[in-house]
């Protein structure tokens, strides 16, 4: 049995994954607003990227500040394999429950 | 993979700064070392980036994120020890860091009582009383007032009667139940039935059974089938239909063993055969335990219960229709009632309807005790809770100290709160679980001490509601108060705390809480003690009422003749030959019939007129109590003659009517003049009943209870109006039950199928009478008892505690000359304004609240002012005791000693 992923879940580990090399924690804020329209708080962020740490999903280094940030480090995320793993269940089980289904999807207008 | 939405890092405004407070603020909660830095550093990053657009957006949103921010990380709590990225292990590992802490504080809980034991024990007993009491009590109303009845969809069922213009219930004449039942459009099924117990004989030994007479509706009305055989049809309720029976699965099993072929039996009740067409389903019940049902087949066809004016004891039950409201059914009856007035003036002048759910009609004798012990637990339920809280915040005073030490050693606010609380949740659920088994115990006496008669008793227990009720209020005892120390302790600055040590500021902040916690325990003991006090007043009141007769040495008992061969003369013929038996028992030294009991009520009502007088109008008549009595009554019950003769040989069947009346009845009709030789007559002005000449007066007898006014009371002699049910009453020269055995055989003896029921001494029926005030004043002053022990310690405490504090300041000023009296004085004046002050609330509240126990008080008004004084000046007296005794060990400090001590 996976580790069950909830819908954020998923979009933080997308997120993570599209921005590849550049996943810094600002970075994957913005994308997040722009790409999936959610505005995320930084409270929400943080605990439920903490949250995937937990779980082994996602890990971070630090990278040096810059002067924007007064030198503060930065972190850059990683998705690892078992959240690549997670991901593919994810989509398996979703996929699965829709088999069938499909003429739902239909445009109705058409 | 990059995205061209995405930005590269701004380097414009670097030197602009967020603002401080919220700057502050993440630095405070988010986590130590690079995972905080990495969260500050892409806030202000951020933010410097929204500034170039728009500063004051820009700013609020900083604040919102440091909110957000703060709110998320404050739970996760900021130790800042986190293992970076290690698949799987680390919430494990916080996990068990978190169960370790538990366990760390319940050891710590554990020990810290052990190392104090009495306050343990104070703590829990206090608990177990309060909550154990409030859980009886609670269980009680539960079981008779709140549970709804064991029938389907009991909210729609109605009860209806008749009652006179006196509100007085007077029971449901049959012929107007069937205009009701034929008129009103409420009701599904609107049925009838009374109380009517039977002899059972043609078994071994003949026996009283507990039977209702219903209508064949009833049971359709009520909604429950008989599990065996069939229910009553219509044809049932006919005349000349077979007389049928529905027993009950109770009365199948233990009389009849649960034979499974008794449908169609036959069984003689009141020497009538009826058949055993069914039998109800296990725990069923109707308001009382009942053995059978019984059709009216029996009695269809009498002249007694077809006359319109006759009131038999019936009363209607009725399910509603959906859409209908009691409401409804009351202004419908109402209206029927009216139309049936002028269509039958002669019968129902001044007959009204009373209806009510059938659940609030069983219940109207005891809600306002059950309700007024409630309330009174739940005063104790609070002493309990304040008692606690001032015990935990003293513990905490003592602690003070140590949650100083801890934290300047670097104890998390949170976590000191957290072990503070684990204190007071672990002593409230030992303190519940004691309270459950205390609940236990004394919900067994209190069903033991309940009045005979009370309604559904039988359901009450501890179950489940009882113990969500135990833990509800352990919890709010436990945890309400125990976060009374848990604050103090958050508001602990450790440094501060440990540099002013033991004594000052918060100690003085605790002993305030204290105080006020006393302000609030005597106001409650005040209430408590006020009820307790009215009650007693009350129960000595209907102590020394004077009933009019001896109660002492006289046993009572019932029987019945029943069967159409009991013929008036035979039943002449049979009284003096029962009674020439009872009278020769050993140690009976007295005896008579009646068909009434005093206290205990009149069975028989009625208006009458009287000879020399003008007829009033016919809702003008005066009504009162006949009592069919033997000769030998007033001998036995020693009831006094003030005029004229009792019954005797003089009064046979065949000689002139006679009546002796009481003196209320004489002074009512004939102030002023010699009622003896007057003439009175029973029934309407029309009615061609016999005048009926007074032959003597004899004292007043409460006969309708101890509380009530003595009614307007007429005797006539058993010899020229007799009655098939009869009250056997004996004066005894030795103790009245041991001569039961011989009375009984004596009964079997004259007539095999008479059982004997009932049977019980005048002064368990007085005792009976008065059992609701009694059960009352017992649990009232018990915990009026404990509200003053539990008021006065708090009261010791807090001043004994005061004199500790202020052992330096009372050692300068005795060094300085002042003497033990003044010291004295000054301790004591202390305790006694806060005492007045909860006095004086706990006053104000009893004058609003004690009219609520108005229905259960007798000659007593619920504001008495002597039992007002008298509870303010005992509790004053016994405040002054508990603050002397540590006050006077404050004359007895040492100058030298206190001042060396600092």
């Amino acid at each position: 049995m996976a580790v069950y992923l909830g819908e954020f879940e998923q979009l933080l580990l997308l997120t993570v994954l599209r921005l590849g090399a550049d996943a810094f924690g600002t970075d994957i804020a913005r994308e997040l607003d722009q790409r999936a329209g959610r505005s995320v708080s930084r409270g929400a962020l943080y605990t439920s990227l903490d949250r995937l740490e937990d779980k082994g999903l996602v890990r971070w280094k630090s990278a040096s500040g810059t002067p924007a940030r007064n030198g503060l480090p930065r972190r850059v995320y990683t998705v690892t394999p078992a959240g690549v793993a997670a991901l593919r269940e994810s989509r398996d089980t979703l996929q699965r429950m829709w088999r069938g289904l499909e003429h739902l999807l239909k445009d109705p207008t058409s | 993979m990059t995205d061209p939405v995405r930005r590269k890092p701004d380097t414009t405004y670097a030197n602009e700064d967020p603002p401080r407070l919220a700057g502050w603020l993440l630095r405070h909660v988010l986590p130590g070392g690079e995972a905080g830095d990495t969260i500050r550093g892409d806030v202000l990053e951020e933010w410097r980036h929204r500034r170039t657009k728009n500063a004051n957006t820009a700013t609020r949103w900083y604040w919102r994120q440091a909110i957000s921010l703060a709110v998320r990380y404050a739970w996760r709590g900021r130790s800042g020890v986190r293992v970076v990225s290690d698949p799987g292990v680390s919430t494990r590992r916080r996990y068990m860091l978190a169960i370790d802490n538990l366990t760390q504080d319940v050891r710590y809980a554990v020990r810290s009582y052990l190392k104090a034991p009495s306050f343990a024990i104070a703590i829990l007993a206090t608990l177990a009383l309060g909550i154990g009491a409030s859980t009886a009590i609670f269980s009680m109303v539960n079981g008779i007032l709140l549970r709804p009845l064991p029938l389907p969809d009991p909210d729609r069922l109605v009860f209806a009667s008749e009652i006179n213009t006196k509100n007085q219930p007077i029971s449901t004449s049959v012929p107007n139940y069937f205009d009701w039942k034929a008129r009103a459009r409420s009701f599904e099924t609107l049925a009838l039935s009374n109380d009517s117990p039977q002899t059972l004989t043609g078994l071994d030994q003949a026996r009283r059974i507990r039977a209702r007479r219903i209508t064949a509706n009833f049971f359709r009305a009520i909604g429950v089938r008989p599990a065996l055989g069939r229910d009553l049809t219509d044809d049932d309720d006919r005349a000349n239909a077979a007389p049928a029976v529905i027993i009950t699965d109770g009365f199948w099993k233990s009389a009849l063993g649960g034979d499974p072929s008794i449908v169609g039996r036959l069984v003689t009740l009141n020497q009538v055969a009826y058949t055993i067409v069914g039998v109800m389903p296990p725990g069923f019940e109707y308001l009382r335990p009942y053995d059978a049902f019984i059709s009216m087949a029996p009695i269809a066809g009498s002249r007694n219960v077809l006359s319109r004016g006759n009131h038999n004891g019936f009363a209607a039950v009725g399910r509603l229709k959906p859409g209908f409201s009691v409401e409804d059914a009351r202004r419908e009856l109402t209206a029927i009632a009216a139309q049936l007035e002028s269509e039958y003036p002669a019968t129902n002048t001044g007959i009204g309807v009373v209806t009510a759910r059938l659940a609030d009609r069983l219940v109207t004798t005891v809600r306002t005790t059950l309700l007024a012990l409630f309330g009174a637990v739940g005063c104790l339920l609070l002493i309990a809770c304040v008692n606690v809280a001032s015990l935990l915040v003293a513990r905490g005073a003592a602690r003070q100290h140590e949650l100083a030490v801890r934290a300047a050693l670097g104890g998390g606010r949170l976590r000191l709160m957290r072990q503070l609380l684990v204190d007071s949740t672990m002593i409230s659920a030992a303190g519940g679980l004691l309270g459950v088994l205390c609940a236990i115990w004394l919900l067994r006496l209190l069903v033991a001490a309940a009045p005979e008669g009370t309604p559904r008793i039988s359901h009450v227990s501890i179950d489940g509601a009882a113990l969500l009720f135990a833990s509800a209020a352990a919890a709010v005892c436990g945890l309400v108060f125990g976060a009374f120390p848990a604050f103090q302790a958050a508001g602990t600055q450790g440094q501060q705390a440990l540099v002013r040590g033991r004594s000052a500021g918060f100690a003085a902040r605790s002993h305030h809480v204290r105080r006020a916690l006393i302000v609030v325990e005597t106001a409650l003991a005040i209430v408590l003690l006020v009820g307790a006090g009215l009650m007693i007043r009350t129960v000595q009141e209907l102590i020394g009422v004077d009933t009019g007769f001896r109660a002492d040495h006289v046993l009572t008992t019932r029987f019945a003749l029943s069967g159409t061969q009991w013929t008036e003369e035979r039943r002449q013929a049979f009284y003096p030959e029962f009674l020439q038996r009872i009278r020769a028992i050993p140690g009976v030294t007295n005896a008579a019939f009646t068909m009434s009991l005093p206290i205990d009520g009149s069975q028989w009502n009625s208006i009458f007129i009287v000879a020399d007088k003008p007829t009033p109008q016919r809702s003008q008549l005066p009504s009162a109590a006949f009592t069919p009595v033997s000769a030998g009554f007033f001998e036995t019950m020693g009831i006094r003659l003030l005029r004229g003769r009792v019954f005797g040989d003089a009064d046979a069947p065949t000689s002139p009517a006679t009546i002796v009346i009481n003196e209320t009845l004489a002074k009512a009709l004939w102030p002023g003049e010699d009622a003896v030789g007057k003439h009175l007559k029973q029934g309407w002005p029309e009615d061609k009943n016999t005048w009926r000449e007074v032959v003597g007066v004899v004292a007043d007898v409460k006969f309708n209870g101890l509380a009530n006014d003595t009614p307007l009371q007429v005797y006539l002699p058993l010899t020229q109006e007799s009655s098939t049910a009869l009250i056997v009453a004996a004066r005894t020269a030795v103790d009245p039950m041991s001569i039961v055995p011989t009375l009984e055989a004596a009964a079997r003896d004259v007539n095999k199928d008479m059982p004997l029921f009932q049977t019980a001494t005048m002064d368990q029926v007085l005792e009976t009478s008065i059992a609701q005030q009694r059960l009352s004043l017992i649990v009232m002053v018990t915990f009026a008892v404990v509200a003053l022990t539990l008021a006065s310690l708090g009261l010791y405490g807090v001043i004994a505690h005061a004199v500790t504090e202020r052992t330096h300041e009372i050692g300068v000023r005795m060094a300085l000359g002042a003497d033990a009296r003044h010291v004295l004085g000054l301790m004591i004046r202390q305790g006694l304004t806060t005492t007045a002050i909860g006095v004086a609330i706990g006053v104000a509240g009893a004058v609003a609240l004690s009219r609520w126990i108005q229905d259960l008080l007798f000659g007593v008004t619920p504001t008495d002012p002597a039992t007002f004084a008298a509870v303010v000046t005992m509790l004053m007296a016994v405040a002054l005791v508990a603050c002397y005794v540590p006050a006077w060990r404050a004359t007895r400090v040492d100058p030298t000693m206190a001042l060396r001590s600092e």
